[in-house]
């Protein structure tokens, strides 16, 4: 009985993983196929094998007439903004997690709920509510301007100070599109994520060895660099990591804060594939590049904190 | 909807004039139309929004009760993506509306990769011939696409701010004037080319050659310390233009007309070299049955006073000489103006990947 039983479960559990692997590998692969296709001007594009869509990539499609590093500084700033804004969400996000695990069981719990809340906003909702923080005539600008401190910033000098870093236009204070609102938003929109990746390790460690550390003499901010902080190294990185992975794919954010010369390959991306060229092929080699450059990061980070552990 | 902007692929009416869901309004539409079999009847694309409301809510019925067809409104997203969802479903052997609106550029796309348009028999269509040539789309297969709107995008300037307004657009080059102060489209379909070539290259005819394109974009890259803002999507501006973010660009001219009457300080302007004009058309599915209704539906919408009609209800243009119609003076010059920018469509096309990267390299600095 054993055996005729065991051949269906057996069957079913292939047909189980044989569906999961396909419907996981199965898009990558499209992407992948598409991404040597080509493009045929003024039209779609068709099925092909030629390298142009990664050559285009690295020089430019005017090659060698002129070369262009244009997609490699959209490849930067991908990396750049997704690895800045993880590591501020994670580092800011640290102190408070580690206070509220000393909180009451109570207290925690709800916290957490508010947490996993907040995570029902969507990008779009993010943006959409620091747009209007950040905007001219309704959000900081304009308190800046009430406040008088406008003027005072133009009387001091530091006026044309925030002007020659792009934060000031003749008339007033601007934060859009800047790097520091792009962070900015890239960091709040993965805080409730670090919250939540941060909880477990931080509240398994156990009171007695604080209150062993506190006995010793050391104190709180001690207690937590050379005691707390070692023991959560690695969940650490790997939240870092989780929320620069979740990251690089931020679109909204980029395309209403960041300015053009600023932007991702994420914008560029969707700008080939379902922008008015319809280049899908070159919209899928930058695609592929990109999740090369992010296996990499991950494969060092990876190394890096193994050989920090040895 | 005219354009195809980037990211959210915004159609402008949506979000401007913000109306129903698209979802709602497809849905509508379907129970608009009762199950008589003996009922003619065409499916009809328009932008989804404000856009296919209004004509559900003006001209549909007009049509309806003048020839006894009726229309199943099919929402479009925008002209490229449905470009796409047409090729992808006639191919599948499914006929996703009778009609469709299309951009001039995406109808020659749609000509190339064949098998999308059906020839119009403009011999069956009365007061076709009213219909201005350039809007008519004539291939070796016959007419493809007859204009059903024209629409301008001007100088827009905050009248506040920006006194006297500018007489050219060259004025937008002055940084003691407009330092970090205009919103211009990031999109070279938005044709913000077109007006730099016709500026200060003596027209768009400047655009036929790579050196041309390179020489006009680096025109146009001398304006990176006056733009404050390089806009993606239409209501970017808008707020850019309310907020006082900006207090000059390039927007839609009935737009921008529509905001100053809602108490805006803001002016749409002709300059002296002019403005872009672009247009949508109606244009015929491969597989459709409907032709005979459709020629009918095209010799409507071609009529003088549904030209007027849809000048004062959506804000556009008329295809057709405006003297024809019955619009004031005051009404024309809301949708209108002179001189009109004319694009050069087929180098948009032809040159597609060049202009494009040579542009977004400027915008993008690299």
């Amino acid at each position: 009985m054993s055996k005729a039983a065991a051949l269906p479960t057996r069957l079913a559990k292939v047909a189980y993983i044989g569906a999961v692997l396909a419907m996981c590998i199965t898009p990558f692969l499209l992407v992948f196929a598409i991404s040597f296709g080509e493009k045929i001007e003024g039209a779609a594009w068709v099925w092909g094998f030629q390298f142009d869509n990664y050559k285009r990539f690295f020089v430019g499609a005017d090659y060698p007439n002129s070369i262009s590093f244009l997609y490699l500084k959209f490849l930067w700033y991908s990396l750049y903004y997704a690895m800045i804004a993880s590591i501020l969400a994670v580092a800011t996000c640290f102190p408070f997690v580690w206070l509220m695990t000393r909180l009451s069981r109570r207290a925690q719990t709800v916290w957490l709920v508010f947490f996993l809340a907040s995570l029902t906003l969507s990008e779009v909702f993010v943006v959409m509510g620091w747009d209007i923080l950040l905007s001219n005539r309704s959000g900081l600008p304009a308190l800046f301007k009430e406040t008088g401190l406008t003027d005072l910033l133009k009387e001091t000098g530091w006026f044309d100070v925030l002007r020659s870093w792009g934060l000031a236009s003749p008339r007033n204070v601007r934060f859009k599109p800047t790097e520091f609102a792009t962070i900015l938003t890239m960091t709040y929109l993965v805080w409730p994520y670090a919250v939540i990746l941060l909880y477990p390790p931080l509240s398994k460690i156990n009171n007695e060895i604080i209150e062993a550390a506190r006995t010793m003499g050391a104190g709180p901010v001690t207690v937590v660099r050379t005691v707390v902080l070692p023991m959560v190294r690695t969940p650490i990185v790997g939240t870092v990591l989780l929320l620069f992975v979740f990251l690089l794919g931020a679109y909204v954010t980029i395309a209403v804060f960041a300015a053009p010369e600023k932007h991702t390959l994420s914008i560029s991306v969707y700008e080939a594939v379902r922008g008015a060229t319809l280049n899908a092929p070159f919209g899928s080699a930058q695609a592929i590049i990109l999740l090369i450059a992010a296996a990499v990061v991950l494969v060092f980070s990876r190394m890096a904190l193994e050989r920090g552990e040895k | 909807m005219p354009f195809k902007s980037t990211a959210k692929t915004i159609n402008r009416r949506t979000l401007l004039k913000t109306s129903a869901g698209a979802g709602f309004a497809a849905a509508s539409g379907l129970l608009g139309s009762p199950a008589i079999a003996q009922n003619r009847s065409i499916s009809v694309g328009a932008y989804g929004g404000y856009f296919e409301d209004s004509l559900k809510e003006h001209v549909y019925p007009k049509f309806t009760e003048a020839t006894g067809i009726i229309v199943n409104s099919v929402t479009q997203p925008d002209s490229t993506s449905w470009l796409q969802t047409m090729n992808q479903a006639l191919k599948a052997g499914n006929v996703p509306a009778d009609l469709s609106m299309h951009t001039p550029l995406n109808l020659l796309k749609g000509e190339r990769l064949g098998g999308i348009f059906a020839p119009i028999n403009t011999g069956n269509v009365s007061g076709v011939d009213m219909v201005s040539e350039d809007f008519i789309h004539a291939s070796d297969a016959g007419v493809l696409g007859v204009g059903v709107f024209s629409y301008y995008s001007s100088m827009v300037v905050n009248s506040d701010e920006v006194d006297p307004v500018p007489a050219s657009w060259a004025e937008f080059w002055d940084t003691g004037r407009f330092e970090a102060s205009l919103g211009l489209p990031k999109n070279v379909n938005f044709k913000f080319l077109d007006v730099v070539a016709a500026t200060f290259f003596g027209g768009v005819d400047a655009l036929r050659s790579h050196d041309g394109i390179v020489a006009t974009v680096e025109k146009a890259s001398e304006l990176h310390p006056n733009v404050a803002l390089w806009f993606s999507a239409e209501s970017q501006m808008e707020q850019a233009l309310k907020n006082f973010d900006v207090v000059g660009g390039m927007y839609f001219h009935d737009v921008a007309g529509l905001m100053a009457s809602d108490g805006h300080p803001i002016a749409s302007v002709f300059p002296k070299e002019g403005c872009p004009i672009d247009f949508n058309s109606w244009t015929l599915s491969v597989g459709s049955g409907k032709a005979a209704e459709a020629e009918e539906f095209i010799a409507f919408t071609s009529q003088p006073d549904i030209q007027s009609l849809m000048a004062r209800k959506i804000g556009t243009a008329p295809v057709i000489d405006p003297a024809k119609t019955d619009l004031t003076q005051e009404e024309l010059s809301a949708v209108a103006g002179t001189p009109a920018i004319k694009s050069p469509y087929e180098v948009y096309l032809d040159d597609e990947t060049f202009i494009t990267e040579t542009w977004d390299r400027m915008v993008a600095k690299g």
